[in-house]
Parts: structure tokens; C-alpha cells; sequence
């Protein structure tokens, strides 16, 4: 409880910091290609066309899912989830990579995962802004339920700042831990709504696909570009069982973050 | 005099596994010991007036780097604590820069991370780029730097940051004659506004000029401390003695010295 007051109390106080410092990491990330930030975008693109060519065009014979065309149900979907899997990686190897370079600083180590994070928000916004333009011209337009995805974006933000506090913390200690997320990540992008409908599943499966917190950041932000209706609102149970796993993340999380961080830099 | 730093029975452990997976076991399980033990710095103490300037010397492996990493604050110590009063600051060789960032973004960078606000960032940034000299390559990124460039880079941000008390692990070594002594005129300068400075080196003619005090650390030892002209004169007989002997004679040597340690501790507890 104390160490969750205390990582709170951290990153509103260096709030300010984690934003500026994230600007750098941005840089310091795409600093060395000749296309630069441009390839935050490229490569979903890229990503977004093959999986619509395979998944799509191929495996689904261009059938839609519900009544809304593949393409489209896709792209709402997959949006958000480059940012996950790219906040989870990078968030992760976060304070091994960086302790050495920031070590006797006059900020708190948690400020590291969570500007790390911060960094790869910016390039999810454009991303976003990008794939809403794109959806005006096939078929769906701004709607009154563009409105609760600050709600989905802010949960979201805060769950992977817990996962990340825990997963920091365990590749710290064993760098082994890196390649196994690595694998689950990859492994989530089939077992989450992203590229075919875990509704073709049998009924009994369903809930057990829900118990993945991303399952309901992907379907809200789905809901919201696609304008299907309020997520968070028509599923109440489901919304109270993601709040309950961000807590807990993040209960679990700040407390190795708390316990481990100052023999953070024993482990290098 | 005022006491700037009070460096209190410090030690280091580090843990040393004969397999990694010993290593975890160690953190999982607290109530069984895995691995062995050793010590980088055993139950060192002294102090350090305000103003002094300290030299830390001592054989490879003696403890100097781990010290001055834990007087700066940068790794904890496993017992014991160091008090200092005001801003520490340490500049090593690898000044911790970010390779893919350009030299001005790695000021701005460490600036930030100093806690200054932008308008500071952007007095204090021309004024480092001077000193430093790096003139056209300040934005070019750092990896393209050379190690003088770098740890020249490092140096002047850290003296323009003004901290009350600097740390100078072998920094200065890998400048060019012409910046080292720049740097010295610095550091000088830091001496007469009554800073205290730490200086880990193997060049015992740069101490004999810099110094007032030294520290004389062996094989995590304190041997000894006090004045820089009687203890550098000691050492360096010490060095000859030590350049002759044979592996076996070090080995042996080496024991004695932990020996007679752990004996003057059991004495004072």
C-alpha cells in the first residue's frame, strides 16, 4: 500500500520530467535512420497490410466480421496494439538499459519505465490520429463514441505502467525474462480480438479469452472508432474486472519496483 | 574545519555464483546462503574537510572505482553509509552519454535529468560547448565521438553544474595535454571556492601537485589516510617493493593483509 502512495506521489511529481525525457528517448530511437520518426508509421502500415492480405483477403475470402468489412474491423483494433507490444518491450528492458547512463540522477527510478513508456505514446497518437482519417473514407466516420477513448487510453496507459514496473523489475534481476515476453507478446497478438473474432470460439471458451486485460482496451478502442456502442458501459462486469487487474498489477508492481530498486544497479 | 564528506564503515559485498542458477535461488530463497562472498571494500571509514582535495590510490583492484562510485552515490554500499554534505557530482570515462544523441542533446539530456529548467539548460548549454571543444561535432551524434571528445564532453558538464562536491575517476587521463590542463585550471578554481574533490588516478606526479590528503586503499582496505606528500612517497616505495615480488609473494602478501584486518576489527569489537 505504501509503495503504490509512494510511486503515485513519484510520477505526478516528475511528471514534468517524464514528458520532456521521453522526447529524447523518441529521438534517441529513430536518431539513427534516414527516414527517422517517419518509420513509426511505415512500419504499422506495412504490418497492417499483410495481416489484411493474409488474415483478410486471404484466410476470410474478404468475409466481414458481423457486418463490418475486415479491413476495418482490423485496423480499430490493431492500432492500440502496436503501442502495447512496443511500451511492453521497450518498457521492459527500460531500467537494465538505462541504469548505467542514469545512475546519481536526482530523480526517482520509476520515473525511467514510466518516460519510456511516455515515449512510445506520442508515436500511438499520430498513429491513431492517422488510422481515424482513414477510417472517414471507408465507411466510418467521427461519432459521439470517439468520446470515451481518452477513458480506454488512460486505463490503458496506467495498466502498462504497472505491467511495466513488474516486468522492469524481472528483467532486471534475470535478463531471460525479456525473451519470454517477447514470445507471450506474440503469442497475445493471436489470443487477443486483433486478427480474427474470438467469437467463432465456442461459447464455453469465450470468458476465458476475457480474462486478457488487453481483450478489453482492444474491444473498447474498437467500439469507440467503429462507433458500436459504449464499451465500458454495456460490459459493467468486465470494466470492474480490469480495474481490478490494474490494481493489482499495479500493487504487485510497485512493490518489487520499491523492494529491488536500489540493487538495481548490482545486477548489471 | 566543517566535515564535507564522513565516510562510515563501508563495505561492499558482492556475491560471486558458480552458476546462474545459484544466483536466483540466492534471491528466492533469503533464509540459505548461495555463492560466495566478496568483499570490494571492507569497513572503510574516514573523513573529509571541507575544501580538501582526496586522492584515492591503491593497486588494480583495490577498491578506488567501487568507492568512488559509492561516495557519488551511484551504487549503494552493502553496510555502513557516507554522509556528504551538498551536490555530488562524478565524472568517469564513460560519462554516460547516449550514443545515438547528438552532443547538444546529450547536454540538454543530463541537464534535464539534473533537474534544471529549460531556460537554465539554455544559458548553462553554450557555455559547456565552449569549454568542452567540440566545436562542429556538437551535433553529430556522440557515438561518433572520439574518447577524448567524450569524457571532455562529460567533464565540462559536470563542472558547469557546479556541484559542491566532485568525484574524478580517472577522467583525465584520456585528454589531450592541452585540456588536461584546462581542467586541472578548473579544478583549481573549484579548490579556492572551497570544494571538496575526489581524484582516482594511477598518476601519482598529478596527485603529488592536486592533492592534500590521500587515501590509500588495498585490497578493500583503508591502509591508510592522511597527509598526500608522506603517504605518496610511502606508496611508491610500496610500488617498487610490489612490482618485485612474484605471483606467489603477492598471494601470500594479499593474505596477510586481509589477516591482519580482520584481527584489528576483532580488537575493536
Amino acid at each position: 500500500m505504501n509503495s503504490m502512495m509512494k510511486i503515485i506521489r513519484e510520477q505526478l511529481r516528475y511528471f514534468y520530467l517524464v514528458r520532456r525525457l521521453s522526447v529524447y528517448e523518441l529521438r534517441s530511437l529513430t536518431s539513427g535512420n534516414y527516414l527517422g520518426m517517419a518509420w513509426e508509421i511505415i512500419n504499422p502500415a506495412i504490418q497492417i497490410t499483410i495481416y489484411w492480405f493474409v488474415f483478410g483477403f486471404g484466410i476470410r475470402q474478404r468475409e466481414p466480421i458481423g457486418d463490418i468489412p475486415y479491413l476495418q474491423w482490423m485496423l480499430a483494433g490493431i492500432l492500440v496494439w502496436f503501442f502495447i507490444t512496443q511500451a511492453v518491450m521497450k518498457g521492459s528492458k527500460s531500467i537494465y538499459s538505462k541504469i548505467k547512463m542514469l545512475a546519481k540522477m536526482n530523480f526517482p527510478m520509476s520515473v525511467i519505465p514510466g518516460y519510456v513508456i511516455f515515449a512510445q505514446f506520442y508515436p500511438h497518437l499520430v498513429i491513431l490520429g492517422l488510422g481515424m482519417v482513414f477510417l472517414q473514407f471507408i465507411g466510418y466516420p467521427v461519432s459521439i463514441y470517439y468520446i470515451q477513448l481518452p477513458l480506454y487510453m488512460l486505463s490503458l496507459l496506467a495498466f502498462l505502467f504497472s505491467l511495466v514496473l513488474i516486468t522492469s523489475t524481472l528483467t532486471t534481476i534475470v535478463r531471460d525474462v525479456q525473451m519470454l515476453l517477447q514470445s507471450i507478446m506474440r503469442m497475445l497478438l493471436y489470443l487477443s480480438p486483433i486478427l480474427w473474432p474470438p467469437t467463432l470460439l465456442p461459447e464455453t471458451w469465450q470468458p476465458y479469452m476475457k480474462l486478457n486485460p488487453f481483450y478489453y482496451i482492444i474491444e473498447g478502442y474498437r467500439y469507440s472508432l467503429l462507433g458500436e456502442g459504449w464499451y465500458f458501459l454495456e460490459n459493467p462486469v468486465y470494466t470492474a474486472y480490469f480495474a481490478g487487474v490494474i490494481l493489482l498489477t499495479f500493487f504487485i508492481g510497485s512493490y518489487l519496483h520499491i523492494k529491488f530498486r536500489n540493487q538495481f544497479i548490482d545486477f548489471l | 574545519m566543517a566535515k564535507s564528506v564522513d565516510v562510515q564503515h563501508v563495505s561492499k559485498r558482492y556475491k560471486l555464483y558458480k552458476k546462474r542458477s545459484e544466483r536466483i535461488l540466492d534471491l528466492i530463497i533469503p533464509a540459505k546462503e548461495y555463492g560466495e562472498e566478496f568483499f570490494a571494500l571492507r569497513n572503510i571509514s574516514f573523513q573529509v574537510d571541507e575544501g580538501a582535495i582526496v586522492g584515492l590510490i591503491g593497486i588494480n583492484g583495490s577498491g578506488k572505482s567501487t568507492l568512488a562510485n559509492i561516495i557519488a552515490g551511484v551504487i549503494p554500499a552493502t553496510s555502513g553509509k557516507v554522509v556528504s554534505k551538498g551536490n555530488v557530482a562524478l565524472i568517469a570515462v564513460n560519462a554516460g552519454l547516449d550514443n545515438k544523441l547528438t552532443g547538444r542533446e546529450n547536454i540538454e539530456l543530463k541537464l534535464l535529468m539534473l533537474g534544471f529548467s529549460k531556460q537554465e539548460i539554455e544559458e548553462m548549454e553554450e557555455e559547456i560547448i565552449e569549454f568542452a571543444e567540440i566545436e562542429k561535432f556538437i551535433d553529430q551524434p556522440v557515438k561518433t565521438y572520439s574518447s577524448g571528445m567524450k569524457s571532455r564532453l562529460g567533464f565540462s558538464i559536470s563542472v558547469r553544474v557546479d556541484p559542491d562536491i566532485l568525484i574524478i575517476d580517472e577522467a583525465l587521463s584520456v585528454g589531450d595535454k592541452a585540456f588536461a590542463e584546462k581542467s586541472l585550471n578548473k579544478m583549481m578554481e573549484f579548490k579556492e571556492k572551497g570544494k571538496t574533490m575526489f581524484f582516482v588516478s594511477h598518476s601519482i606526479s598529478q596527485m603529488r601537485k592536486f592533492c592534500d590528503e590521500i587515501a590509500w586503499l588495498e585490497f578493500g582496505t583503508l591502509k591508510e589516510y592522511g597527509n598526500a606528500d608522506i603517504i605518496l612517497e610511502e606508496y611508491e616505495k610500496f610500488l617498487e617493493e610490489y612490482k618485485g615480488m612474484s605471483k606467489k609473494e603477492k598471494t601470500t602478501y594479499r593474505y596477510e593483509v586481509l589477516q591482519k584486518h580482520a584481527s584489528e576489527r576483532e580488537k575493536i569489537l
